[in-house]
């Protein structure tokens, strides 16, 4: 049984690797487009049935945006980028629960062994896809800061006069502003990849020691880590926006 | 080469954990053994900001104005059924005003209708009686006339009589000059 760091490559389109977790990644997002396209089609004043769920989804994220915010406008600015964070890392967390998860896919020859590559795995256990997601917020929030309180002093923020008060300490910490802005990235892409990896493996050696029942427990470990996750992200990413978009108060 | 750096063997890592844990220092060998491409990555983020442009064009932008558009609604509703009640409060005392002046007002017309008619009554009688009162002195009046003339006309045909008696009686007849004065100072 070889499990890879790397999504595993299925096949190649010229010199571009489609990778399993890419592939997954499109066909989550087809799924997403064609429910949003049937959403907008079907919207009514009187909600019915996806739309309900849907509707409820949105409203506790207002909510919820709205306890960080405290500020409606503000809410309304946050709501794309995070609802959409958390729908799709939760969504891509889910994938493992799929069955065929290390089983189904293709056998192939690597320097003399056989080798079976996956066509499932979680976009989430892939450092692409939580370090593009972790990009994402990060520069949004850098984009928000400056939007909401000017280049000047959003900048201010990471550089600091040291001949003014509070002097090298406030230098300092700036740095260290700077050097947090760098480490959020980190820090998320490896969070969600470090969880949900290690979540994926976990059910491929339980279902290889164990085919039949003892998994569940596990299914059901997975299912909550990834809802706590995607919650994470998204929550992080909510915070790190209201951080940015609030001035320094000298 | 590729696959041997890419790989880690979990549970079996058996025969060359050196080969698969050598770290390589060097940064862009890093990168290659966590499995990060420059052009997976890309293709990621392009793929999340379409995702993220047409949630929002799609289904956060109308579900967002539908709430509104619903809390709008529910909050109109809500207002005009209070302003209804109040209305319907306003209207039933009103009713009230009206009826109790109704019953007032149809309370004076009865009244002031006995009392004409009382005032009709006595009128009427009244009325009545001179009428009567009248008519009694009229025919009271005509039994008078009628009754001097009858008298007269007795008077004159007892004159006769008497006097038809008498030339009988006497056997001659006076003249009748003297006729006529000893009728009247007999009759009288």
């Amino acid at each position: 049984m070889e499990i890879s760091l790397a999504p595993e490559i299925i096949f190649h389109i010229g010199s571009f690797p489609v990778t399993n977790s890419l592939l997954m990644t499109l066909v989550l997002s087809a799924i997403i487009i064609l429910a949003s396209l049937s959403l907008r089609n079907k919207l009514k004043l009187v909600p019915k049935g996806f739309q309900n769920i849907f509707e409820y989804v949105v409203e506790a994220f207002l909510d919820l945006i709205d306890s960080v915010t405290q500020n409606r406008e503000q809410t309304r600015k946050f709501f794309p980028i995070v609802m959409t964070i958390f729908l799709f890392v939760i969504l891509s967390n889910w994938i493992e629960l799929v069955p065929g998860l290390g089983t189904i896919g293709i056998n192939e020859e690597h320097h003399g062994k056989m080798i079976l590559v996956p066509f499932i795995r979680s976009a989430s256990a892939d450092l692409n896809v939580t370090l593009a997601i972790a990009l994402i917020s990060v520069f949004t929030a850098q984009f928000m800061g400056i939007a909401a309180i000017g280049a000047a002093r959003y900048a201010g923020k990471f550089f600091v006069n040291p001949l003014r008060r509070p002097y090298f300490i406030g230098t300092f910490v700036g740095i260290l502003e700077l050097i947090s802005e760098v480490a959020k990235i980190i820090s998320f892409s490896f969070r969600l990849f470090g969880n949900i990896f290690a979540g994926e493996v976990l059910l491929i050696v339980m279902l290889n020691l164990v085919p039949y029942f003892v998994p569940l427990p596990f299914l059901f470990l997975e299912l909550f880590v990834g809802f706590v996750q995607a919650l994470v992200f998204a929550m992080l990413t909510l915070v790190f926006l209201k951080m940015a978009v609030t001035a320094h108060d000298h | 080469m590729e696959s041997s750096e890419q790989r880690i063997n979990f549970l079996f890592a058996g025969p060359r954990p050196l080969d698969v844990v050598k770290i390589n220092y060097k940064k862009m060998e890093l990168l290659h053994n966590l499995g990060i491409d420059g052009r997976l990555l890309l293709a990621q983020l392009i793929n999340f900001i379409i995702l993220l442009a047409v949630l929002y064009k799609f289904a956060y932008g109308p579900v967002l104005k539908m709430l509104e558009e619903r809390t709008k609604k529910i909050e109109k509703g809500l207002k005009d059924a209070e302003e209804s009640q109040k209305k319907l409060a306003e209207i039933s005392e009103k009713e009230a005003a009206v009826l109790v002046e109704a019953r007032k007002n149809a309370q004076q017309i009865i009244k002031k209708s006995e009392e004409s008619a009382v005032k009709n009554a006595e009128d009427i009688v009244a009325l009545a009686k001179e009428q009567s009162d009248r008519l009694l002195e009229q025919a009271q009046r005509q039994i008078e006339q009628e009754k001097a003339k009858i008298m007269a006309e007795v008077k004159a045909e007892i004159a006769g009589l008497v006097v038809a008696a008498t030339g009988k009686i006497i056997g001659e007849k006076l003249d009748a000059e003297k006729d006529r004065e000893l009728i009247n100072r007999s009759i009288r």
